[in-house]
């Protein structure tokens, strides 16, 4: 058990030659295992563009729970639950320095810069939130679910860099951006099916994943039939189709789990009725925040059926983007090189706490649903941060970020850090050590875990 | 076998092709020899003077290192390089100016004339030409033509990835979704599961076999059939067999015939065959370039100026081998030209060229700006559209796109144009200009939106625009913690026109450089509010100045005067749209040798009185349309 457990997903899926089995599925159900502790759940939330620091951090450690900054105001219900480190640096971004904005994202999770010499395709490294669903994105039936705000289509050179680095920050390779949904209805379609009903899981179909495993069969004549550069892009699909073919599967045992259940013979732990049901409604009008929080809902939706274990939302995105509902026309980077003009401060505080306040009400919303001993943020690492820290100067020595949740009982909460020494691939690295993710090299320009963010430091 | 054939077939029209041919490569070699002996005898010298310093192989600065560049200075890796050399070494940023040594004007100026000419150096190369799987657009246009389908079906997939500033290049999109709009799509075009069929299903489909014949027999003449327009190819007889395969999955599941033919036209359009365009033939072995196959090529022209699958013609003409040759491919250009699909041209290129492809999603202050609805934002891409199209279809110069006199206007658009008067109704109809401020791109809302900001305009990125997309130069990108306009001291600026402020910038010596070329055309067209009306005073109240020179001492005072400046420019014009068109059409960012087809491509243009339709012909029988190169590099990699 202990060796299967450790495969990974992309080991499974390598290179045509393997087979097409599916083996993790049988015994994948975290439910079902004995002496069953919940899964720890991984999620990303981002805001381009810095923050103002002296609204952002805490005056001390002994300070952040009792008058946090008015950054975290809304936070303050589950501060207890939230850790926040002080004095991780970005990646350096020389040769690229006149594209401060591209970098800020695709940076962020990747830990890595682009490849110099291809710069106008993408080619930069895979992101920490793929490398955990390439762990645990076998157990359900979603791999991750990758959400954004805005659609990614940012136009805009800078250093020749492939505009895709812009509007991305997941990678499942170095040169395979995610696309990210911004239609919460599609979303919903994609974790549940058409149902609409939450929990219902899509009617998969059999056939469907048995036709597939056909054609994947005939794909390999045709590789075989091509040069080798060509090989390699249909590899990139290959891999893909695969991955439809095991969620099919893992919807399959779902169904065959639900069945069971009905009949009386359940092996579910869970017991359902211990959490309100998550109600989603769809807005109607575009005010920005009940967008943000029905996908912050989907999200959490998402990690409580256990349909997902990563996921990553872009909540906005680099360049023009402006806030209407706060009153205000400018765009928020505009307003970000502020040269202390007290106007232009303030409209960016109020961009941030927003944002914050966005998460918020997802994490909050976690805290309340109970499972296991605990709840789910218990069970859960909930990032939000941004890829500069002063968008005016387009520093990054010391990144912005607010994790909530306890990983399980891994990460020791309710502080503030205020000295840590480390880089932004150290952090991913270390909330991946927290998840369990057995790492087989450093993220990015990662050195070592901080040991000070978990329980035992 | 039929490789063979092909292979004689193309070295014999290589051969009839001839001696200007051979002359050509004379020439090209000595020319190879010239620009080498320069780079080893002043180019290498000045490099290990001035720049190895901070730029060898013992630092490398800004990640930049010449003492590996020297080998092969050519490689495309190199270019962008060379490029912000050129323009650093020029402008007397580089070396720094604290370094003690500093080469003469004369130095600078042959070190910057050498990197222009390194694209001499180049081998011939067509470039790779990988398979590359449909954008949303195109599998989308694909499905409606192969099924008659909505192309909406396909709306939920997620946006493409852009390349190289083009979208044409390959993007990864969610697999899990093409399940379900195969599935959407099928049901649309077939009718619902045990309905009634409709008349395509009895086409697609035919009639089920009777009890005695052999179902299987009729589902692989289906496969075939399907398969054959669905991959845009003869499928091969394995791929014919998978499908019979998926046919017989169905009929073990107990699906009735015509379930267990859906799932195999499910099948075909899950397939990698469906949603990438891959070749006919297998790749030669040991052969680097290779000449696309007729199907393939079919393919390529049709994603080109289509977005969608070849049509019956073309796919016949593939059949019979002659697609490749130069006069059919130019007959069918200029068919497929006149074809409705060919608005796809300027959905795919024209649009993200004139960058009005973003007008819906971009944001103005609607304060300020109460006018930008859905539909006026809609009737400027449309005259940008029709403009486009006019250009194209009446074979027009593409001079035209900076100085023609008419354009195309509804009610909606009119009033940004004065002529609300003259022009009502909602369809859009073209108009004859009067006033010579007005008519081609660099007076049209449209583009003129398009480089603003939410509240205001930029002459920054008007002059930036101008200076790349029409007249194709580099321009670097300002140094990193350049404060915006935002950032000045607002009481201090508040009573200066936006020139005025923007000119504070040109005062920094670090900025002056580029600025003094950008912002005299940025300016040049400020009496173009931001979402291009015509004004006389900008938000300040101030007077608009819009006079200004150009290099070269080309002095202009209105908008009118500055687009004759840049009409008269119609070998940069005609130039760059070649470079832009050719990167689209070879959907990949055009290298060493690219180049040296887009000066050719060029003076054929320039010969024929640069008009669009030659342009578009000679890039479809250009070198690298026609060949792809199926092994990473060409020469020996020197490392």
């Amino acid at each position: 058990m202990q060796n299967r457990f450790r495969l990974s997903r992309r080991a499974c899926l390598q290179g045509l030659g393997a087979t097409l089995a599916l083996p993790l599925l049988e015994t994948m159900g975290w439910a079902e295992a004995k002496a069953a502790k919940p899964p720890v759940r991984l999620a990303f939330m981002y805001m381009p563009h810095g923050v103002i620091m002296d609204q952002f951090w805490p005056k001390s450690p002994g300070s952040f729970l009792t008058s946090p900054p008015p950054a975290l105001e809304s936070l303050r219900p589950v501060l207890d639950q939230c850790l926040l480190v002080k004095g991780i640096s970005g990646v350096a971004i020389a040769p690229f320095n006149g594209a401060p904005h591209a970098l800020e994202l695709s940076t962020w999770l990747t830990a890595k810069l682009p490849d110099a010499r291809q710069r106008n395709r993408i080619n930069i490294g895979i992101s920490a939130d793929q490398i955990a669903a390439n762990y645990v994105g076998g157990f359900t039936s979603l791999p991750s679910l990758e959400l954004a705000t805005m659609p990614q289509t940012h136009k805009e050179n800078q250093e020749g860099l492939n505009e895709g680095y812009y509007t991305h920050c997941s990678f499942s390779s170095p040169t395979q951006p995610l696309p990210a949904e911004i239609n919460p209805r599609v979303v919903l379609n994609r974790l549940f099916g058409k149902t609409n009903q939450p929990g219902q899981p899509t009617q998969a179909n059999p056939l469907d994943r048995r036709m597939l495993d056909l054609v994947l069969g005939g794909a390999r004549d045709l590789r075989r039939r091509l040069p080798k550069t060509d090989q390699e892009k249909l590899d990139e699909y290959l891999d893909s189709v695969r991955s439809v073919e095991r969620r099919i599967a893992a919807i399959e045992h779902r169904q065959k789990e639900a069945a069971l259940a009905k009949a009386g013979v359940s092996s579910t732990k869970r017991n359902d009725a211990d959490s309100p049901t998550i109600e989603i409604k769809i807005p109607e009008g575009d005010k920005r925040s009940e967008y943000m929080q029905v996908m912050c809902d989907l999200n959490v939706l998402a990690f409580q059926t256990d349909t997902t274990r990563v996921s990553t939302y872009i909540g906005s995105t680099p360049n023009g983007v402006s806030y209407p509902e706060l009153g205000f026309k400018n765009e928020h980077h505009s307003q970000t090189h502020h040269n202390q003009d007290a106007e232009m401060v303030r409209k960016v505080a109020a961009i941030t706490a927003f944002n914050i306040e966005q998460f918020a009400h997802m994490v909050k919303k976690m805290a309340t649903l109970r499972e296991g001993d605990g709840t789910l943020l218990d069970n859960c690492i909930m990032m939000w941060g941004t890829g500069l820290e002063d968008g005016n100067k387009h520093t990054r020595e010391n990144l912005p970020f607010i994790i909530a949740g306890k990983s399980g009982g891994s990460l020791k909460t309710g502080r503030f850090i205020a000295d840590v020494k480390g880089n932004q691939g150290d952090l991913l690295t270390t909330l991946l050590a927290c998840m369990g993710v057995p790492l087989d090299r450093p993220i990015g320009i990662a050195t070592k875990q901080i040991k000070e963010m978990m329980v035992n430091a | 076998m039929k490789t063979l054939c092909w292979i004689i077939l193309t070295s014999l029209a290589t051969a009839l092709a001839g001696r200007a041919a051979m002359t050509d490569a004379a020439e090209a070699e000595a020319r190879r020899k010239e620009v080498r002996q320069t780079f080893l005898k002043d180019i290498v010298p000045f490099l290990q003077a001035n720049c190895y310093e901070c730029h060898g192989n013992k630092k490398r600065k800004a990640g930049v290192d010449f003492s590996r560049m020297i080998n092969r200075p050519e490689a495309a890796d190199y270019r962008r390089v060379w490029q912000l050399a050129l323009t650093s070494v020029r402008d007397h940023e580089m070396p720094p100016r604290e370094a003690d040594k500093q080469p003469t004007e004369a130095e600078r100026k042959r070190f910057a004339d050498w990197i222009g000419t390194i694209k001499f150096l180049s081998v011939q190369d067509p470039g790779a030409f990988v398979i590359r799987r449909l954008t949303k657009a195109e599998y989308a246009n694909t499905l409606r033509d192969l099924l008659g389908v909505d192309p909406a079906v396909a709306a939920e997939l997620p946006e493409d990835v852009a390349g190289a500033g083009y979208m044409n290049t390959l993007s990864p999109l969610q697999t899990e979704q093409f399940l379900g709009v195969a599935q959407a799509a099928l049901d649309q075009a077939l009718g619902p599961v045990g309905g009634k069929p409709t008349k395509l299903a009895k086409t697609l489909l035919g009639e089920p076999p009777s009890p005695r014949s052999d179902a299987r027999e009729a589902a692989r003449k289906v496969a075939r059939s399907f398969a054959g327009r669905a991959f845009r190819r003869p499928p091969t007889e394995e791929e014919v067999e998978v499908l019979v395969k998926v046919f017989d999955l169905g009929r073990e599941s107990q699906l009735a015939y015509p379930e267990a033919l859906r799932l195999m036209l499910k099948a075909v359009l899950v397939s990698p065959q469906f949603l990438f365009i891959t070749p006919a033939q297998e790749a030669v072995a040991d052969q680097p370039i290779v000449p696309l196959d007729d199907y393939q090529l079919a393919s390529r022209l049709s994603y080109f100026l289509w977005a969608t699958m070849p049509d019956a013609e073309l796919l016949s003409l593939a059949a019979s081998g002659k697609l490749h040759e130069p006069a059919v491919l130019r007959a069918q250009a200029k068919r497929m030209l006149a074809d409705k699909r060919s608005r796809a041209l300027f959905d795919g290129f024209g649009a993200q060229w004139l960058g009005v492809g973003g007008l819906q999603q971009k944001t103005f202050d609607t304060a300020k700006f109460p006018q930008m609805t859905p539909a006026l934002r809609a009737a400027m891409y449309e005259e940008a559209r029709l403009f486009f199209e006019s250009i194209v279809r009446e074979n027009r110069s593409v001079v035209n796109f900076v100085n023609g006199d008419y354009t195309f206007l509804n009610g909606t658009l009119a009033p940004l144009y004065g002529l609300e008067k003259q022009v009502k109704g909602p369809e859009m109809r073209r108009v004859q200009l009067a006033d010579a401020n007005r008519g081609g791109i660099l007076g049209m809302p449209g583009v003129l939106a398009g480089t603003s900001m939410p509240e205001r305009t930029s002459a920054v990125k008007r002059g930036v625009w101008v200076l790349e997309q029409v007249l194709g130069q580099h321009v670097p990108p300002a140094p990193a913690n350049v404060p915006t306009l935002e950032k000045q001291d607002q009481q201090k600026v508040a009573s200066m026109t936006l020139r005025q402020r923007t000119e504070l910038h040109r005062t920094n010596p670090a900025c002056a450089n580029c600025h003094k070329l950008l912002d005299p055309i940025g300016f040049g067209l400020e009496n173009f509010d931001a979402i291009g009306r015509w004004r006389d005073r900008d938000d300040s109240g101030g007077a608009i100045d819009a006079a200004g020179e150009l290099p070269g001492g080309k002095r202009f005072a209105t908008p009118k005067e500055l687009k004759a400046i840049i009409a008269g420019r119609q070998d940069d014009l005609a130039r760059n749209l070649t470079e832009k068109l050719l990167a689209y059409a070879l959907c990949r960012e055009l290298e060493g040798y690219d180049q040296l087809i887009a000066d050719q491509l060029a003076e054929t243009l320039a010969r024929d009185g640069y008009r669009m339709q030659t342009l578009i012909s000679e890039v479809v029988t250009s070198y690298p349309f026609l060949n792809r190169r199926v092994q990473t590099t060409v020469t020996a990699n020197a490392k």
